[in-house]
């Protein structure tokens, strides 16, 4: 009755086989980028056929990029450095207008339903929409209140009680009026790495955007600090939708609900995080993120 | 599935993850050894095969600790995603239904070794069909995860049906046997139990093939 056993010799053998190749193979392949998109009825921001150009439209950073970020979620962009996430951010709140030579060579970006490139979209009115959170933090060699006042000031408001009512409010919402209530008058300058960048948050919070864009907030944070800006990041999202630029794989299956790989200026894949993390459809997303090339 | 993709940028984690995989399949070698010898004790009626298999079993339990302490510590050090959180993930699965089918072996050559001191028992013939089955299905279970071969985990899962019928099937007759006094009673029930250890192989056989299709698929198949 005994039947001979699995040959465990060859077996072996066969695990111990590597499959090499280069990076350079990792060519864009045409397969299906969005099995499960985000319906025109459920996003906020629309990116349709979307290609840029930093130098006058000789050379596309990003090629034909469509996808729909839904509202009220957080929405994480991965892919190694020059892949084109960080443009892509910085083109959902105009940022790269400050570049001279820069332009969408094509397509439209709308959020909620307005092309943000149309002529009588102005960049300002754009950002006060569409906030913005950089990798360093920079708050104002002001103190704490008038960095989180700084905006609502611009935008007119000059009641105390109303700014003193919003200061307050945006650092609660930013988890960190009971570590600097005491101090509003003292420099921004003074707080630890952590709590300015919770301050910057603050700040981008105060004048109630739609939208807040984070560009690798926590790169230059210690964990305890970028543990504390991930469990902001879950909190504020009930209020805001949230696209953050991460290189922090963890960090995207951390916070995020969606994922988008960007490799070479294109979307390889984009879905639900835990897809793009446990099983993506695109071998490219795979090798990424489970760190075979990057 | 690994083979699909290059090579990791750290090598260690390739070179662990590589020999996680093989402690696994070198854990079945050995479970499926034990098995064959619990059988040659129970059909050949000899009480050295059993022994061996009994004192052998500690062997397979330090192979399920390290498969343990290997697999949880690629989990924590290099945060596997992906093919490779189901490889890491399920090698910890089946090493411990590899551990519990060991021990299924130990339970049949203890009751062998009853059946054997109590004197010639011929009945024994009658597990037969059901050891064979068994053993087709742990073999199968064992081949589908060693070459990553999810078609042949499915014939396992399937196949566990044949081995729950040959069970329950033996287990009427052994039950008529003993309660018509026809044969040694006591060694009717140890052989009733043995019937019982080797349909738990069978299932355990069957989780393995769940294991395997959910390393390649990602595929959840339990329960379905």
């Amino acid at each position: 009755m005994v039947t001979t056993a699995p040959a465990p010799k060859s077996d072996l053998m066969n695990v111990t086989e590597k499959n090499v190749e280069p990076s350079d193979k990792h060519v864009i392949a045409h397969v299906d980028n969005n099995p499960n998109p985000i319906s025109a009825e459920d996003a906020v921001i629309e990116i349709d056929d979307v290609s840029f150009s930093y130098d006058g439209g000789k050379t596309n950073v990003l090629n034909n990029i469509s996808f729909n970020i839904p509202a009220g979620k957080v929405t994480a962009l991965i892919g190694p450095s020059g892949c084109g996430k960080s443009t892509l951010l910085r083109c959902l709140n105009r940022m790269n207008d400050l570049v001279d030579t820069s332009e969408v060579t094509n397509g439209q970006i709308r959020i909620m339903g307005q092309d943000i490139n149309a002529n009588e979209v102005d960049p300002i009115e754009l950002r006060k929409q569409v906030g913005m959170v950089f990798q360093k933090y920079n708050p104002f060699p002001k103190s704490i209140y008038d960095n989180v006042a700084y905006g609502l000031r611009v935008q007119g408001i000059k009641s105390k009680s109303k700014l003193d009512e919003a200061v307050e409010k945006s650092l609660q919402r930013a988890a960190l009026w009971k570590e600097v209530k005491d101090r509003l008058n003292s420099s921004a300058l003074g707080l630890s790495g952590g709590q300015q960048q919770r301050l910057c948050i603050a700040r981008t919070i105060a004048v109630s955007p739609k939208i807040v864009l984070m560009d690798e907030p926590c790169s230059a944070l210690d964990p305890i600090a970028t543990a504390r800006i991930e469990e902001l990041i879950a909190e504020l999202q009930d209020e805001f939708t949230i696209v953050i630029v991460t290189h922090n794989m963890q960090q995207a299956t951390r916070v995020s609900d969606r994922t988008a790989f960007f490799y070479l200026g294109r979307l390889i894949e984009y879905d639900d995080t835990t897809t793009i993390f446990g099983n993506p459809s695109v071998s490219q997303t795979e090798d990424y993120v489970s760190g075979r090339f990057g | 599935m690994r083979s699909e993709h290059p090579n990791h940028i750290l090598s260690s984690f390739d070179s662990e993850l590589d020999q996680l995989r093989i402690d696994v399949i070198q854990m079945g070698n050995l479970v499926l050894r034990a098995f064959e010898s619990s059988m040659k004790g129970l059909f050949e009626q000899d009480l050295g095969p059993c022994n061996d298999v009994i004192a052998e079993d500690d062997i397979i339990d330090q192979k399920e600790k390290l498969i343990d302490a290997n697999g949880m510590s690629i989990l924590l050090r290099y945060s596997p995603v992906a093919s490779d959180f189901r490889a890491a993930v399920s090698s910890l699965s089946i090493s411990r239904s590899l551990e519990r089918i060991g021990d299924h072996a130990v339970n049949i050559s203890k009751g062998s070794r009853k059946i054997i001191k109590h004197g010639k028992f011929p009945e024994v013939k009658l597990v037969v069909p059901l050891c064979e089955a068994t053993h087709d299905l742990l073999n199968k279970a064992l081949s589908a995860y060693a070459n990553s071969d999810s078609n042949l985990a499915m014939e396992v899962i399937d196949g566990d049906d044949r081995v729950d019928k040959l069970h329950n099937k033996l287990s009427k007759g052994l039950t008529t046997m003993a309660a018509s006094g026809n044969g040694d009673v006591e060694s009717l029930l140890h052989l009733l139990f043995i019937s019982r250890f080797l349909e738990r192989i069978g299932d355990l056989a069957a989780n393995i093939g769940e294991d395997v299709v959910f390393i390649s698929s990602a595929g959840d198949i339990r329960h379905t």
